[in-house]
C-alpha cells in the first residue's frame, strides 16, 4: 500500500471523527451550540499539525469530501421548497428583510476593515462572509480571491452571528419567530439555521429558506458590487 | 440495502443537476457559479411539479444536514495562513462584528416591523400604524 493512500485515510478518518464528536458537543452543550464548525475546523488542524501531516498531505481528503459540495448546494432548494408555505406568508418581509440586510452587511463590513487598510485579499473575503460556504468558494473564485480564507470566514461569521443574534434580538426587541428566523439564516448561515431550529420550527424553516436565498442573492450582487466598492 | 441504493441515486441526480448548471453557465459565461444556478433548476424543477420532491427529499436532506463536513476540510487550508491572520486578525473579527450588529438590526427590524400590522391588529391596538 502506498503511504499516500494511508495518509488519506487517516486524514479522512479524522476528518470525519472530528466533525461527528464536535456536533455531539454541540447538541450536549447549549453553551457550545454554534461552535461545531469552528470547533472542528480547529480540532482538525491541531490533530494534523501534532501528527506531522502536512497541508499537501491533506488536499486528498479535502478533494474527496468536496465532491459532494456541488451536489449539496443544489440539494438546498429542497428545504425552500418544501417550506414554500412559510415564504408565501411572509413573503414582503423575508425578502425585503433580506435584501436590506445583506447589503448592509457588506458595505459595512468592507468600510470597516478599508479604514483599517486591509489588503484587497481580506477585503473580498470579507465581503463574501454572509454566504454559505459552497457559493462563497465558487464566488471567490470568480473573484480571484483566496478560497481557503473566504471558508474561514464565513465559519467564523457563522459562529460569531448565531451567538451574537439571539442575544441582541433579545435586546432590541426582535421577537417575532420569522424574523428571528430571517436573521439567523440571512447572516450566520449553517450555524445560524441550527440556533434557528433550535428556537422553533418556523424560526428554522425560514431560516433554511433565508440562507438558500441570500446565497442566490448575493451570487449576483457580489461579482457586480465588491469589484466596485474594493 | 434498498435505502442505500435509493439514496445513491438521488445524489446521483443533484450531481447532474449539478453538473448541469456549471455547463450551462459556461456556455452563456454567466457570472453566476454553477451550483447556484444547479439549485434555481431544481427549485424550478420542483414548482413546475416536473419533479416530485418525494423522488428527490431524502438524499437532498441528507446532504444538507452534513453541508459543513464536505467544507470544513477547505477550511482547514487555513493552516497555511498563520502569518497572514496574525497580521490581519483582529481588523478582521472586527469587520466581522461590527457588520453583524448592524446587520442583525437592519434585518430583523426590517423583517418585524414589515411583519407587525397583522400582529398589531390582533392585539387591538387602537392607533394602528399604516406607514408600512
Amino acid at each position: 500500500m502506498e503511504p499516500s493512500f494511508l495518509i488519506t485515510l487517516y486524514s479522512l478518518g479524522i476528518t470525519i471523527t472530528m466533525y461527528a464528536f464536535s456536533r455531539m458537543l454541540a447538541k450536549e452543550y447549549v453553551l457550545l451550540r454554534a461552535t461545531p464548525l469552528f470547533v472542528s475546523t480547529a480540532l482538525i488542524i491541531l490533530i494534523l499539525a501534532l501528527g506531522g501531516v502536512r497541508e499537501e498531505g491533506y488536499s486528498q481528503a479535502r478533494e474527496i469530501l468536496a465532491f459532494l459540495l456541488g451536489p449539496a448546494t443544489v440539494a438546498l432548494a429542497v428545504p425552500i421548497y418544501k417550506n414554500r408555505q412559510h415564504l408565501y406568508d411572509h413573503a414582503v418581509p423575508v425578502v425585503v428583510g433580506l435584501l436590506m440586510g445583506s447589503v448592509t452587511t457588506i458595505l459595512v463590513t468592507v468600510a470597516v476593515a478599508k479604514f483599517f487598510q486591509a489588503t484587497q485579499v481580506v477585503l473580498l473575503s470579507l465581503g463574501l462572509q454572509s454566504v454559505t460556504v459552497p457559493v462563497a468558494l465558487e464566488l471567490a473564485h470568480l473573484l480571484k480571491a483566496s478560497a481557503t480564507l473566504t471558508a474561514g470566514v464565513v465559519i467564523v461569521t457563522g459562529m460569531l452571528g448565531a451567538m451574537l443574534a439571539p442575544w441582541l434580538m433579545n435586546r432590541i426587541g426582535v421577537h417575532h419567530p420569522m424574523s428571528r428566523g430571517l436573521v439567523l439564516g440571512t447572516l450566520a448561515q449553517e450555524q445560524g439555521m441550527v440556533q434557528a431550529a433550535a428556537e422553533g420550527e418556523l424560526q428554522g424553516a425560514i431560516a433554511g429558506i433565508a440562507m438558500g436565498m441570500a446565497a442566490v442573492f448575493i451570487a449576483f450582487l457580489a461579482p457586480v458590487l465588491l469589484p466596485v466598492l474594493i | 440495502m434498498k435505502n442505500m441504493a435509493m439514496l445513491s441515486v438521488q445524489i446521483l441526480f443533484l450531481v447532474l443537476i449539478n453538473k448541469l448548471g456549471y455547463f450551462v453557465a459556461g456556455l452563456l459565461s454567466l457570472p453566476i457559479p454553477g451550483n447556484v444556478l444547479g439549485m434555481l433548476f431544481l427549485l424550478v424543477l420542483l414548482w413546475s411539479g416536473v419533479l416530485p420532491l418525494r423522488l428527490i427529499e431524502k438524499g437532498s436532506l441528507l446532504l444538507v444536514r452534513h453541508l459543513a463536513l464536505f467544507f470544513i476540510p477547505i477550511a482547514v487550508g487555513l493552516m497555511n495562513f498563520g502569518d497572514l491572520l496574525l497580521e490581519n486578525g483582529l481588523v478582521m473579527l472586527l469587520a466581522l462584528v461590527v457588520s453583524l450588529v448592524v446587520g442583525i438590526c437592519v434585518t430583523g427590524l426590517v423583517a418585524q416591523r414589515l411583519a407587525k400590522p397583522k400582529r398589531e391588529e390582533s392585539h387591538g391596538t387602537e392607533f394602528p400604524d399604516h406607514a408600512v
